[in-house]
């Protein structure tokens, strides 16, 4: 059929699929309350850390306040020094809440109670060695049911020790050459400092908010259309658009258009509250991000055209595109790094648009990435758009006449 | 441009051999093992009201789709206004108007908007489209309800909206799948003196119905249909006297049988997998 697309026609039936979402006031609530509960949930779990700085002896904590137990098993003045010291920087920079307690085993049983995250214990002769000038040892005893919190209180306990030993080395080494000399070009000749690929707060919220952004979109989209589709189907509307002379291009590109402007929406209510509540910052040009999504969207919702074509009603469409939808939330590196995965299954995540969509939606966001540097994945979009609406389209055709 | 000049000819040679609006030949549509309309040859006149009668499961709706081009036929041919359902889809359904038994119609747009937007499918330009959306709706006394969402409206209220929805683009052939099915009397009468009114005005009309008094009442012709294939064709009258009987009800028992006809399974099997009719 030598039909081509009516673009006014297209306008016309995304139009009233929009002004349908707008006058169904309880679905709209709910469309837009979706992208602000799934942002506010993982803004939360995810929450920005303050960057540590070596210069200040600022540490940085994603968790802070964590109650964790001090054993001291030497009285000396020196481990009383100490420790207080430890109590004091824990305290003033909000890493840990310390309650010191008499013995390692009332201490073991609070830990797994789970009252305390964490015991860190100063053994008999800790002052003795201090002295005497021999390294001393702190003792340090995690909560391993949790391997987050574990490596955290773990990490944040020695860097409360690395500042509370610089000081004491450095007074150390005062008082050996009275002066001569800088302590710490003794004592850490070479340093290394990071220079910030972004500037500002660092968050994984920072990795993730483009994610969910492509992810909301894309797959909004993709089940959207189905939806759309295959309940114009049902209600029986569908024949009153397939019994017009009108080219069914036109049905389908009016029905991706109105389904992409809804999925851009909440893209951006994602966006938006990710900037305004989590600290998240936009490097890039909100153009290159527009043609990103729209690509990303273009991937993949070919797919969702070809479900409705095979599923007989709305339920099943629905169903389908959420088996497809739900494992690529997790294998196409929209929650963690896609190097999380086994290899075979990096393979299944790099086969899916999502992958590239999210990609270089972070490349541009965060990493202020032009055109020319995400063309790749711009390119690999593009092939799946042609490739998924080649082979959509006429399965649309077959379906609706069959 | 090679088509376009043929569909010219083709068309200009059909029309000119027969005053027929419809015409099918040997039309036959096959679901997996089941056959819904079997070499079923139709033909009805420009201008008349043909009722199509059957009863359940006879083929009625799948030969109305298949006409409409909402459906591919398996075997056989067919023409409306000379224009070949197939080969000539789009030229048909710029001709034909379609009150099928689920209302084509959206529950969030008011009545006006609803005519608006099919009757943009159609390609007819805003001004003149919002002008005979109005004339249409005073037509059926819905002007002051034009404004609110269909959704809201009663059933014989939206079967009215429904009508006038599918002859917003003028169209010579107008089909009528059970226009008058769960309507209180009131809006049947409006209905089917609705229809008359159609008929008044130039558009032909396939109405199927199950109601034989309504047939009767309206219709030119019927064609009474089982099994796919036709069983009998003529004016009410011509049947009632063939068949020596005061009313439509006994020659279509007569022709049709007493038994019940349960949908039966096969069918709706067929209809679930591809979620039609």
């Amino acid at each position: 059929m030598a039909e081509s697309i009516t673009w006014d026609l297209a306008l016309d039936i995304a139009r009233r699929d929009l002004l349908d979402l707008w006058r169904a006031r309880m679905l709209l609530f709910f469309f837009i309350l979706f992208p602000i509960l799934l942002m506010s949930m993982f803004g939360y779990m995810y929450p920005s850390v303050p960057k540590s700085n070596p210069n200040t002896g600022t540490i940085g904590t994603a968790f802070p306040n964590l109650p964790i137990s001090l054993v001291k098993m030497d009285d000396g003045q020196t481990a009383n020094l100490i420790a207080a010291q430890f109590i004091q920087i824990s305290g003033q920079q909000g890493l840990f809440t310390v309650s010191e307690t008499a013995s390692y085993q009332a201490a073991h049983n609070q830990l797994v109670l789970g009252n305390i995250r964490g015991i860190v214990i100063i053994p008999q002769g800790f002052s003795d060695a201090l002295v005497a000038g021999q390294p001393a040892t702190v003792q340090v005893t995690v909560d391993e049911t949790n391997p987050t919190t574990a490596s955290v209180v773990q990490s944040e306990i020695s860097a409360v020790f690395n500042i509370i030993g610089s000081s004491i080395s450095a007074q150390n080494i005062n008082k050996m050459d009275g002066g001569r000399v800088n302590p710490a070009f003794i004592m850490q000749p070479i340093s290394v400092t990071r220079i910030p690929l972004i500037t500002g707060v660092s968050s994984s919220f920072q990795f993730l908010a483009p994610g969910f952004m492509a992810l909301t979109v894309v797959t909004g989209s993709l089940q959207g259309v189905a939806t759309a589709i295959s309940r114009e189907k049902e209600q029986g509307t569908m024949d009153g658009l397939l019994v017009a002379p009108i080219p069914h291009r036109s049905i389908i590109l009016g029905k991706v258009a109105a389904q992409t402007v809804r999925g851009l929406i909440q893209g951006s209510l994602i966006l938006g509250l990710s900037m305004v509540f989590f600290g998240v910052q936009i490097y890039g040009s909100p153009i290159i991000m527009l043609i990103v999504l729209v690509l990303g969207t273009a991937s993949f919702v070919g797919v969702g055209i070809i479900m409705t074509a095979i599923a007989p009603d709305q339920e099943t469409a629905q169903m389908m595109t959420m088996i497809l939808q739900f494992p690529m939330m997790f294998i196409s590196g929209i929650l963690f790094p896609i190097d999380q995965l086994p290899g075979w299954m990096q393979y299944i995540g790099k086969a899916m648009p999502l992958y590239y969509a999210a990609d270089a939606l972070r490349k541009v966001i965060i990493l202020n990435a032009s055109l020319a540097t995400i063309m790749p994945e711009v390119i690999i979009l593009v092939v799946y758009s042609f490739l998924t609406m080649t082979l959509a389209i006429p399965l649309f055709e077959r379906a609706m006449r069959r | 441009m090679g088509t376009l000049s043929l569909t010219v000819q083709e068309s200009g040679t059909v029309s000119s051999l027969s005053d027929q609006a419809i015409e099918t030949h040997g039309l036959t549509k096959r679901f997996k093992n089941f056959t819904a309309v079997d070499h079923l040859d139709l033909s009805v006149r420009r201008g008349e009201i043909y009722g199509f009668l059957g009863p359940n499961g006879a083929g009625k709706t799948t030969a109305i789709r298949m006409l409409c081009t909402l459906l591919s036929p398996s075997s056989g041919t067919a023409s409306v206004d000379g224009y070949d359902i197939v080969k000539q889809g789009n030229d048909v359904r710029k001709r034909i108007g379609l009150v099928s038994e689920k209302m084509i119609m959206y529950p969030r747009l008011t009545a006006l908007e609803n005519l608006m937007f099919f009757g943009r499918l159609y390609g007819i330009e805003r001004k003149a489209l919002r002008k005979k959306s109005e004339e249409l709706l005073e037509m059926v006394k819905l002007t002051t309800f034009k404004d609110k969402l269909v959704g809201g409206f009663s059933s014989g209220m939206k079967q009215r909206v429904n009508v006038i929805r599918a002859i917003i683009h003028d169209p010579d052939v107008l089909f009528l799948d059970e226009p008058t099915t769960a309507l209180d009397p009131q809006s049947t009468r409006f209905v089917r003196d609705l229809v008359k009114e159609l008929r008044q005005r130039g558009h032909t009309i396939v109405l199927t119905t199950h109601v034989m008094e309504e047939a009767d009442e309206l219709s030119d012709r019927v064609c009474i249909i089982d099994h796919g294939k036709i069983m009998a064709v003529g004016s009410p009258q011509a049947l009632k006297d063939r068949y020596n009987t005061q009313n439509l009800l006994d020659v279509f028992l007569e022709l049709t049988g007493r038994e019940l006809r349960d949908s039966a399974d096969g069918r709706i099997s067929m209809r679930t997998p591809m979620g039609r009719m």
